[in-house]
């Protein structure tokens, strides 16, 4: 700072009783803008100090840091940016997407189970369990109900439970194991996992359907809750073996047309589920020795909502053009999506050609899958 | 040690091909300290009065009484210093022809400096863009000041500079400190004084009754000594392609934000929002995204609360494409409540420049929507300021009659009270 930079009220107005002089005579209210600028006016003042230093670090003394960034780096599909630890994309902001939204297991060859997201639902509420051994197999598939508080972890934990207990079951049985009370005992070993996981004090217990399906050789047995499905599609017969529990199969029961009950606004409105509030865990159960090659399905609405009717759900699968189990199930996913996947999509698949002879499941137009292979 | 932390309030879902995402931002501060008191820098405090000659007898000695109760409320070890402002810019204290013009508080410069306010007689013009460049040189003499204040009191319009100088001063100094500006008397324009307290990050306010100035300078005070986090900003990070629509502080008052933004990176601008103290204040982003397809989710905002290069607090603001019309058709509560805050402000001010300009009839309708939206908002202290200027038929329609006789004061303290609103919440 130069001499006598700063304009001092002091020097221009002398603290004596004396009225000083005014330094700007015609000043006031009156005074044109430009008559303002006279010398040594303010407004010209140059600052000569150096300007404020920026000291960004000095304020970790008064602050918290949000936590440290350092993450495994992911990069986003959808731009190839990278995910940030909120778990969006730092770039496009696109989701990145969880293990939960899309998965499958292959657990032998000849079974196999996809489950996904679908494309208009945030996130993934089925789930499923998949066992295999010799030519033996639990495929269990649970649909968490949407309406309910955390469905995606009642499914996750309806379709472990059940599944780990119908296996402890089999291999447990020295003689012919009671399907009856396996699959009861199940469903409420299931039932207890989701009430073990849901809040005391939800309004809107967390609950899942069931659909299962145990193969042992050439006999099925299979159980149900709610309206996840098991179908067997053969070469000549093709079957929905389980009833839902839901407001549509209450009116077709009553003659509705499936199609037109399938198609009311309450259709998918379910009866029976696993859950705190459900009024009854005991599910439909049914047993059918296979006579000829085809496949098991188990699958969730999400799937069936495209193909109900079991010729449609053959066809289907038949159009996939697919020969091993995993293959169909991910291109049965694929067109559910290509449907507009309103749903989350569950299939698992068992292939079962006891007869060792090519399955073309009856459908008129020969397809490009021809034998399947499996170990049963 | 300040802490702040922060909360999202929105409607996370997007109809089929909606684009516009909005949400209501709540950040709050605890734990600021006191101004210069942190560790983090001095707090430097500068009392600008007006001494022009429209001051008078009442005003002088008002103003003089109240910028030394303003010195009894800066914190001892506070940089400060007073300046006398009218067509010129006077350094009143410290006395000091050259070197720093700040001086640290302590009784014996606290006394000093309230007998150099003693001697402030009225005469001579109004220049308040000169006022500023003086105290933004006097903050540049110390250097490395954190907290950088000035209180402004004026009495009159700013006759003896242009527009554009003023606003040239302005640009010198946005940035560099905030500015709390208050107006004695009637004979100020509203206007030009928001635009010094809007761009210096500071209040308005007007101060119908010379006695009550000491009270006002006092509070002020208190209240700037209490923002011990001295500079925060807002960061706004939107993904690529997207497109900020606007950027707003709805509370404690509304100020729009959008074009003050400083690119950080390229998706990421940062928002000045000035000192802290323990308080929350309200930022609606409004954002616009490409649109996904149904059943997508992505992030439409990153906001974060910066204070230098460190992020203290973020929230992030979400969209999700649905068509579940149930949920893509409800507007969020709060994104609602300050929409219509921040139309009440609009509606306020051009209601009463239609008045001024005597279109009688927008003014009657805009102050009329002005009732109806303060009404419903329960915005209690918009609806007492409204009725000293329309008499309200019915305030759930907005049917309102202009009053024949309105002081000019209530006007003015309906306009400068017209960007405060309220909050939703508790």
């Amino acid at each position: 700072m130069t001499e006598g930079n700063w304009p001092l009220w002091a020097d221009q107005h002398p603290q004596t009783s004396t009225p000083a002089t005014a330094t700007c005579p015609s000043c006031g209210r009156t005074v044109a803008p430009s008559d303002a600028f006279c010398e040594g006016c303010g407004a010209t003042l140059t600052p000569s100090a150096p300007p404020p230093v920026s000291t960004p670090n000095e304020n970790s003394t008064q602050t918290r840091r949000l936590g440290s960034r350092n993450s495994e780096v992911i990069t986003c599909p959808a731009c190839g940016g990278t995910i940030d630890v909120d778990g969006y994309c730092q770039t496009c902001g696109t989701k990145a997407p969880s293990a939960r939204d899309h998965y499958f297991q292959t657990p032998a060859p000849w079974i196999a189970g996809v489950c996904d997201r679908g494309q208009r639902h945030p996130r993934n509420e089925d789930a499923m369990a998949l066992w295999a051994a010799g030519n033996r197999a639990v495929l269990v598939v649970c649909d968490g109900v949407s309406t309910s508080t955390d469905p995606d972890t009642a499914a996750t934990v309806a379709a472990q439970t059940i599944c780990d207990h119908l296996v402890g079951r089999l291999l447990d049985a020295d003689a012919d194991l009671d399907y009856t009370e396996a699959f009861t005992a199940a469903a409420a070993a299931g039932n207890q996992a989701v009430v073990a996981i849901t809040a005391p004090d939800s309004p809107n217990a967390a609950s899942a359907t069931l659909a299962v399906a145990v193969i042992d050789g050439d006999e099925l047995h299979y159980a149900n809750l709610g309206d996840s499905r098991v179908y067997f599609l053969g070469q000549h017969t093709q079957e929905l073996l389980t009833l839902d529990d839901s407001m549509a199969q209450a009116f077709i029961e009553r003659g509705m047309e499936r199609a037109e009950a399938e198609a009311l606004p309450r259709a998918h409105a379910i009866t029976k589920w696993v859950g705190r509030d459900s009024p009854d865990v005991v599910p439909r159960i049914g047993t059918r020795t296979l006579t000829e090659p085809g496949w098991v399905a188990v699958c969730s609405d999400g799937l069936w909502n495209y193909a109900s009717a079991p010729h449609q759900l053959a066809a289907q699968l038949a159009a996939t053009g697919k020969i091993e189990p995993i293959d169909i199930a991910k291109s049965l996913v694929a067109w559910a999506n290509a449907k507009g996947g309103r749903d989350n999509i569950t299939v698992a698949l068992a292939s079962f050609s006891g007869l060792t002879q090519p399955t073309n499941l009856g459908v008129t137009d020969p397809v490009e899958a021809q034998s399947v292979e499996g170990e049963v | 040690m300040a802490e702040f932390s922060a909360a999202v309030y929105q409607n996370e879902f997007l109809p089929d091909g909606g684009t516009d995402v909005n949400a209501i931002v709540t950040v709050r501060c605890s734990g600021a300290g006191s101004a210069g008191r942190t560790g983090s820098g001095n707090a430097g405090e500068i009392i600008a009065v007006d001494t022009s000659g429209s001051m008078g007898h009442i005003n002088m000695g008002a103003a003089k009484q109240a910028a030394m109760v303003a010195l009894d409320n800066i914190l001892d070890g506070t940089y400060f210093a007073v300046v006398a402002g009218n067509h010129k810019a006077y350094l009143a204290y410290p006395m000091v022809q050259a070197g720093p013009g700040m001086v640290v508080m302590d009784p014996r410069t606290r006394a000093e400096a309230k007998r150099a306010i003693s001697f402030f007689r009225a005469e001579g013009g109004t220049a308040m863009g000169t006022w500023l460049n003086l105290c933004r040189a006097l903050f540049d003499s110390i250097g490395n000041l954190a907290n950088k204040h000035v209180i402004l009191l004026t009495d009159g319009e700013n006759h003896n500079e242009t527009p554009e100088q003023l606003h040239a001063a302005l640009a010198n100094c946005a940035g560099h400190f905030q500015v709390d500006a208050r107006g004695v008397g009637v004979d100020w324009k509203v206007a030009e004084i928001r635009k010094i307290a809007q761009t210096m990050l500071g209040t308005v306010d007007i101060i119908g009754d010379p006695a009550q100035l000491g009270a006002v300078f006092a509070e002020l005070m208190r209240n700037s000594m209490a923002r011990g986090v001295a500079n925060a900003d807002l960061r706004v990070w939107i993904p690529q392609g997207a497109q900020v629509l606007f950027i707003r502080q709805v509370s404690p008052t509304v100020e729009d934000l959008t074009h003050r933004g400083q690119p950080v990176n390229q998706l990421t601008m940062s928002y000045p929002t000035g000192a802290w103290a323990d308080e929350e204040r309200d930022y609606h982003v409004s954002v616009r995204l490409p649109a996904k397809t149904v059943g997508q989710e992505q992030l439409a905002a990153r906001v974060q609360l910066a204070v230098g290069a460190e992020l203290l607090t973020q929230v992030l603001v979400k969209a999700k494409w649905s068509a579940d019309t149930n949920l893509t058709a409800q507007i969020n509560p709060e994104v609602a409540h300050y929409t219509g805050q921040a139309e009440l402000a609009v509606v306020i001010q051009e209601g009463l420049n239609a008045k001024q300009a005597g279109d009688f009839d927008t003014a009657t309708s805009k102050l009329g929507r002005a009732v109806q939206l303060a009404t419903e908002s329960g915005n209690s202290e918009a609806t007492a300021k409204l009725r000293k200027v329309v008499d309200i038929a019915d305030a759930a329609t907005g049917t309102v009659r202009l009053k024949q006789e309105i002081a000019k004061a209530d006007e003015m303290a309906l306009d400068t009270a017209s960007t405060k609103t309220t909050r939703i919440r508790g």
